[in-house]
């Protein structure tokens, strides 16, 4: 490197380190970065910054840095940087191991999208709502089949004095569309719902350690129901028909519930939604998937295996945990109760998904009651013969299982409330089948 | 979030021709046989008769290999080694011929002359009685039934691309094993699948006189897989060495063995990768070799 760049660099360094070393010094160390290990300038230049400790330098990184567009993360970034306009910002107060602790969250916007972020250290973050941001040194999640940005220890958020971004209008999530309660998914965010009140009750709870009243229950149109909480008055009666605008959706492992929240409009409709059923709605594995979970779903499906933790089972009698060799995880050593259940994984060729299912539809299902299946693993001093036992019994029948689905890492889980095999019209249907295809042809 | 596969009802015609395996790397991308009806097969759900089963290992290491009829001239070959055991525990005890039916993941497998075999490990196998043999052919009938006109309904516009097909109301797994299928194999004929509908619903309603104007001629069905596992215990034993010694080998860098590169090897010293992988399996449970990363297999 020639002497001009030298003393160009040289003097950049002096002004950033600010007297931190002697100007011999200063030249020495960039000569061996520069010439003996032949370093990138920017490289001798960061070096030389660290070690003589030089204001204003990021975090130490390892890894590259990226810079991506909000479509283009993929939840999956160690440490990326991102330009984007913050869209919402809300600072929230949480406690971490008995400390109280602020973060701040919000979305975040550019021209290809819109994502939600967290600063996690967040007592000195001071962001203005509609400025744009540089993410330096974020990480990215999935969460929901959404991506989530965060900004870590080592991540800094600095305003881009000058950078302008344009969010295109349709992704800023306050629209809200109107939407049929069956086609609600977890990520459905602002809706407005028109339904029928099928129940409501008042409950009190606290929030930030103040009192509130909630009113919360269930509303029902011709394609589904779902649970809402409504906080606010809004004399919401059984049996009335209301259009809620701007309602938003928020998940619970994978429940949809429908908030209607002070940005909300409720008024009274009258519906043509006719008899609403009360039943369960029917649904294929793969619309499940899709929701992500609901409430008092219907699925029928072949059953095609039986996970772990099925069969004969202990649980702790103060909490009603399952217990490993009475062992509670909360309570110690404990005297176990013996319960029955089953895990079964169900497949209607759309997809499969788990379903728990209590003591009481085991032994109908399987005609073995709990005190065989003690008296079998007794005679037998194993406990696992009646998990395989009961499996035999239960692959390859079809059956429709009723209950709410949440969702787990193993993908959806219904807690089942009802459950019954089912026989179809073998003839009937394969007649049904014969004439379709000889229609087609 | 990481869905179970699900089970596909479909006839040993659809599933034997297939030809083309998407290759998963990792847990989060499983492999897929695409059918050339476009279903993208992890797992399978299939039934019919059991009709020979043997046991290729030794008595303490079972390896199973079975034929399984589902129609009246179709056959799926099945495979059970020890990493099913409720599988190969299963099997022990029926005795052919019997009613059964399979829970399992499938694989190709392909021979010296490159031709490629289609068959299923099963994770469950159970027996079953005749109505719920004939439910699940009916199941199958419909569910091939249902794949012949999508298929249609898919080639009968100008733009087959998964976008294409996704904004005309397929969903994401459907039009992505359409279109692979259209770019491997061509349009399918149809015949050959109409034909196991017809003869699903010629065995459900043998009364009726199930007619639909197709050509009598049998469809050829492939031979049935020989799939040579080392069965014997001395010849496991020299696999063993040859692997272990071709591990060192590729050991270049310290970090392991790369699994393509020893896949490739071994094929050359004539061992399959199904082979591989059961071997590997053995020598892991032996604490021999560990996985530092999912591509990599080291020595200890």
């Amino acid at each position: 490197m020639n002497d001009e760049e030298m003393h160009l660099h040289f003097e950049e360094l002096k002004k950033e380190l600010d007297g931190k070393i002697s100007d011999e010094q200063l030249m020495k160390e960039l000569n061996v970065y520069l010439n003996e290990y032949r370093v990138t300038a920017e490289a001798a230049k960061r070096g030389i910054k660290r070690k003589y400790g030089a204001d204003g330098l990021s975090s130490f990184m390892t890894a590259d840095t990226l810079s991506k567009k909000i479509e283009e993360l993929k939840g999956t970034e160690m440490n990326v940087d991102i330009t984007a306009k913050a869209i919402y910002v809300d600072r929230k107060q949480i406690t971490v191991r008995g400390n109280p602790k602020t973060i701040v969250s919000g979305i975040l916007g550019d021209e290809t999208g819109t994502a939600p972020f967290t600063i996690w250290e967040g007592e000195n973050v001071d962001l203005e709502k509609g400025a744009v941001y540089l993410f330096k040194n974020a990480y990215t999640k999935l969460w929901n089949d959404r991506v989530q940005i965060n900004l870590g220890s080592r991540g800094k958020a600095e305003k881009a004095e000058g950078v302008r971004v344009d969010v295109p209008e349709r992704t800023i999530i306050a629209d809200s569309a109107d939407t049929k309660i069956g086609d609600i998914t977890e990520g459905s965010g602002n809706v407005t719902v028109t339904g029928r009140i099928m129940s409501v009750e008042e409950r009190n709870i606290t929030v930030k350690g103040e009192p509130k009243v909630v009113y919360s229950g269930i509303i029902a149109d011709d394609t589904g129901k779902i649970q809402f909480s409504a906080w606010n008055n809004y004399d919401l009666k059984d049996g009335e028909s209301i259009c809620v605008k701007n309602g938003y959706i928020r998940a619970w492992r994978g429940i949809p519930q429908l908030n209607l929240g002070d940005k909300c409009d409720v008024s009274r409709v009258d519906d043509s939604f006719g008899e609403i059923e009360l039943t369960s709605s029917k649904r294929t594995v793969a619309e499940i998937i899709l929701a992500g979970g609901g409430l008092d779903l219907s699925v029928t499906g072949t059953v095609v295996d039986m996970r772990a933790g099925s069969g004969l089972i202990w649980r702790c009698p103060e909490c009603n945990r399952s217990v490993l060799s009475g062992e509670c995880t909360a309570h110690g050593k404990v005297e176990p109760v013996a319960d029955l259940r089953m895990k079964l994984i169900l497949d209607d060729g759309t997809g499969a998904i788990s379903a728990i299912l209590n003591r009481k539809d085991t032994e109908k299902l399987t005609g073995v009651t709990l005190e065989a299946a003690e008296r079998l693993a007794k005679a037998r001093g194993d406990s696992e013969i009646v998990a395989r036992e009961i499996t035999e019994l239960m692959i390859m029948k079809r059956m429709t299982v009723t209950g709410n689905v949440l969702n787990d890492d193993f993908g959806p889980m219904m807690i089942v409330s009802e459950a019954v095999t089912e026989s179809i019209n073998i003839l009937a249907e394969a007649e049904r089948l014969y004439n379709e295809v000889e229609a087609a042809l | 979030m990481n869905a179970r596969e699900t089970a596909w009802r479909l006839f040993s015609s659809e599933l034997n021709s297939a030809t083309y395996e998407i290759k998963g790397v990792d847990e989060k991308s499983p492999s897929y046989v695409v059918t050339k009806l476009g279903a993208m097969v992890n797992r399978v759900l299939i039934a019919g008769v059991l009709t020979e089963k043997e046991n290729v290992g030794s008595d303490d290491e079972p390896m199973w290999r079975g034929r399984i009829q589902d129609l009246a001239t179709g056959n799926f070959f099945i495979n059970v080694g020890r990493y099913q055991p409720e599988a190969a525990a299963a099997i022990a005890d029926i005795d052919t011929p019997a009613f059964v039916a399979v829970v399992g993941k499938v694989r190709t497998y392909t021979t010296d002359d490159e031709r490629v075999f289609v068959s299923i490990r099963p994770e469950r196998i159970v027996k079953i009685n005749e109505e719920t043999r004939t439910q699940w052919i009916l199941d199958a009938a419909r569910s091939t039934w249902d794949r012949l006109i999508m298929m249609k309904k898919a080639t009968s516009a100008e733009d087959i691309s998964e976008k294409a097909l996704i904004g005309r109301g397929f969903n994401e797994r459907d039009a992505k094993g359409i279109v692979t299928a259209l770019d491997r194999y061509g349009r399918p004929d149809s015949t050959t699948y109409l034909k196991s509908v017809q003869t699903a619903l010629r065995t459900i309603l043998p009364d009726k006189n199930i007619d639909l104007g197709l050509p009598e001629d049998m469809s050829d069905m492939p031979d049935e897989i020989d799939i040579e596992f080392g069965s014997s215990g001395s010849n496991n034993a020299e696999i063993e060495d040859i692997i272990l010694a071709l591990l060192e080998e590729l050991d270049t860098d310290g970090k392991g063995a790369p699994r393509d590169e020893l896949e490739r090897r071994a094929e050359s010293d004539g061992i399959s990768s199904m082979e591989l992988e059961e071997i590997s399996n053995a020598l892991m449970d032996k604490g021999l070799v560990y996985e530092p990363n999912l591509r990599y297999l080291k020595r200890i």
